[in-house]
Formats: structure tokens, sequence, C-alpha cells
């Protein structure tokens, strides 16, 4: 049985904040919620937290990217935070990239990081 | 046991561990050459200080030969320990203990800083003082030669042991220095809310890269930076290896939300990473420390403002 991730909503942000090492399939549920949440709440923002992660392997890795292009898609900006110091560097040595993904240190961050780009975006 | 000074205990074990009998292998010392020798024991006794007295007027020539002026406490202990060696060279066991005695001579002489050309000048001196009266004691010059040979096979025996304590005194002074390098911590230092300084100087090697890599990524935790300026300026040359690591370093930073700066890399820096092909895309390079931090000041919406001038009116956002 998957580990269910709580996406909570604050104002026009999601926040999905991962508890425990996830299952792949908890991995996609998540990515499938999160993009049917989007247009739901017509949410500008999405802030996945990892800071209970300790291992991210390829396929989390390449299933974030997916939920960002997905969301962004969907018109909302996802930053990933809260990876931890070597979690951050495994995946450096084992070459895997987060692309063009937005990323911060933790969710205090990762919303001040949302609020400065809609401040730009609307000037 | 001879007393070694601590830090060179651990490379003189290597030489005491060497296998004597193999040492005397080397030499060719055999059973006939301890018979050679035990002929020549009284003799060369008899004749103790006159050979002790070779080997030092011999050193005392030289003008880059200190320390030895007779009467200095050195100076006692150093003839001490030359009768004590002519005594043990002829004794005709040549075991461990031999060894040891060797050694505890061995570094007397390095501490002393007794040049290795010397001291090897002075152990022919004492070699022909032997050889003269050797042959001048026996009564068929081939007979000398045989044992003079044989004393040789020794001398050549002892030489080995002192040459190695000289190469190992020698290393165990690298090693040490290379300690202190080492020692010498990469500090990660916070010189602004949420800005993070990280000099680098001298030669980061694999390991000394992953101390600075680890203790990096846990600052930027611990103090919440979302800008790290890393400083280059101190270090000298960059190969492949270690551009990757700092390359790694970064992007790792990022992944945890904050920005790397990199400045001071110094033109030989530059041109070797554009040989490497290391992929230079991401870098956020500037040239000095001092544009790194208006850098990152910038980025972290900071503004120096001198006192004595009326500050400048406000970017309007």
């Amino acid at each position: 049985m998957a580990v269910t991730v709580p996406i909570l909503k604050q104002g026009d942000v999601l926040i999905a904040s991962i508890q425990a090492a996830l299952t792949d399939r908890g991995l996609i549920e998540l990515r499938d919620a999160l993009t049917a949440k989007v247009g739901q709440f017509r949410s500008r923002g999405v802030i996945i937290d990892v800071t209970a992660l300790d291992v991210m392997d390829s396929f989390a890795t390449r299933t974030l990217r997916g939920i960002a292009e997905a969301t962004k898609l969907r018109g909302a900006h996802t930053v990933i935070v809260g990876i931890q110091p070597d979690v951050a560097f495994a995946m450096v040595k084992l070459g895997l990239a987060l692309g063009g993904m937005s990323t911060a240190l933790d969710l205090e961050e990762g919303l001040k990081a949302l609020a400065a780009r809609q401040l730009e975006a609307r000037r | 046991m001879a007393q070694f000074p601590a830090a060179l205990d651990a490379h003189l074990r290597q030489v005491l561990d060497y296998d004597v009998e193999r040492r005397q292998q080397v030499v060719d010392l055999q059973a006939i050459d301890l018979q050679n020798i035990a002929e020549l024991k009284d003799d060369v006794i008899k004749h103790l200080d006159e050979h002790v007295d070779a080997f030092f007027s011999y050193l005392k020539e030289w003008p880059e030969v200190v320390g030895l002026s007779a009467g200095s406490a050195f100076f006692d202990e150093a003839v001490r320990l030359k009768r004590e060696h002519l005594i043990a060279m002829v004794s005709g066991d040549y075991g461990k203990e031999y060894v040891e005695q060797r050694i505890a001579f061995g570094i007397a002489y390095s501490k002393a800083g007794l040049d290795a050309r010397m001291f090897l000048g002075g152990f022919h001196a004492l070699l022909r003082s032997l050889g003269a009266q050797i042959m001048e004691d026996a009564d068929a010059p081939m007979l000398a030669f045989d044992r003079f040979t044989s004393l040789k096979k020794v001398a050549f025996f002892d030489l080995g042991i002192i040459v190695d304590v000289l190469i190992a005194d020698r290393e165990s002074t690298i090693a040490q220095q290379q300690n202190a390098i080492r020692e010498l911590s990469t500090p990660t230092l916070q010189i602004r809310e949420r800005l993070l300084i990280l000099p680098i100087i001298g030669v980061l090697d694999t390991d000394r890269a992953r101390q600075l890599t680890e203790g990096l990524l846990s600052a930027i935790r611990a103090n919440r930076a979302k800008v790290v300026v890393m400083d280059v300026t101190g270090v000298a040359t960059v190969d492949s290896k270690v551009a990757n690591h700092l390359l790694q370093t970064i992007a790792a930073s990022r992944l945890m939300g904050a920005d790397v700066i990199i400045t001071g890399l110094s033109a030989d820096v530059a041109q070797s990473l554009v040989t490497l092909g290391v992929d230079l895309a991401t870098l956020n390079a500037i040239g000095d420390l001092q544009g790194g931090l208006e850098e990152a000041e910038r980025l972290l919406g900071y503004q120096l403002v001198r006192t004595d001038q009326p500050a400048p009116a406000r970017a309007s956002a």
C-alpha cells in the first residue's frame, strides 16, 4: 500500500510534503494528484518538500521533473525544497539533474521564491 | 630498544621490519665472513681509538660539519656511539639488536643535521684506517684482503641501514608537512545573513575536495545560505578531477537552493578549465572576491552605503 502524500492548499500555492520514502507507484499518484489539483484550485505555484527523503533515485528525479513540466503546462511553477546535503551530492554524482527546475532550501524559501516570481510576472 | 621520536616512528618501523636476514643476503654476508671477522676482532679493538679518531678527524676538516668540536656534549656522545659501533661491527652478531643500534646511530646523525655526503666520506676514512691496520697486522696480503672484504660487507650492511634511516627521516618530514597542509581546513564563513564565503587555498586533492563539499553543503543548511562565494584565488592549478568535483559541488549547492559565485580564477586555471572542456555554462564566475561579494549582495538585495555620504536614492521597485 503506497503512502499517500498530503497536498495542502495555501493561497494560490499547493504544498506537497513527502513524509516517507515513496514507492514508484506513490510518485505516480503524487504526479497525477498534483496535475489534477493545479487545475482544480487554479494554483500558480507548487512546492514539493522532500526534506524527509534520504534517497533520490533516477525514477524519483524523472518523476519530479515530469511534475514540474506538467504543472508548468497547467500554469503553475514548481519548486523542489529541502533536498538534504548528502542527497544533493549523491544526485550530482549520479548525474541526476533536475533540469531547469527551481530548488530552494526549505518551505519558507520556496514560498518566498514563488512570491518573488509572481511579483516579477506582475510587473 | 632504541627510542624513536614519535613522528619518525612509522617510517622507522619499516626500516626495522625489513628482514634482517635479507639485509645480510644483500651484502652477501656468509659464515666464512663471520670467521674472518672473528680473527680480526681483537686487533680492531686494540686499535679502537685510532679508528674512531680517523673518522672524526676526517669530519672535522670540513666546515660544513658543525657541532663536532671536541668537548661538546654531542661530540662525546658521537664518539661513544662510534666506539660502540666498531665493537659491535666485529662482534659477529648482526641480528635485530644490531640493526636497532644502527638506527639509533642514524637518527643521532640525522638530528644533528650531518650531511650524508660528509658521513660517507667519514665512513670511508674509517674503513681506510681499518684496512691499513689489517694489512699491517696480517701475515699474508691475500688473507688480509679477504678479512678486510668480510669487514667491508658489514660496513655496507651498516650503510644500507643508515641510508634507510636518512630516507625515512626525510619522508617523515614530508609526511608531516603534508599533514600540516591537510589540516589547513577549508572554513565556510558567513559574512552576511544568507551569504557564505568559502576561500580555498592550496592544493585540492580528492580527499580535500570531498571534505570541502561536505562542509559547504552542511553549512548551507545550517546557515540557511542563499548565496555562496567560492574564492579560488589561492588555488594554483586545477586538474580535470578537481574541476569536475567543484562543478558537482556547485550543482549540489544549487539543488539545495543556494547560488554559487566562483571568484579569483587565475589566468592559468581559467585556461586549463577551458582546455579540459568542462561544462562551464552553469558557472557564475566573477573576477575577484570583491566583485563576487558585490554581486552576492546584489542578489540578496543588500546595498552598501558609506555613512559620510548621503545615501543614493533607492532604485524604485
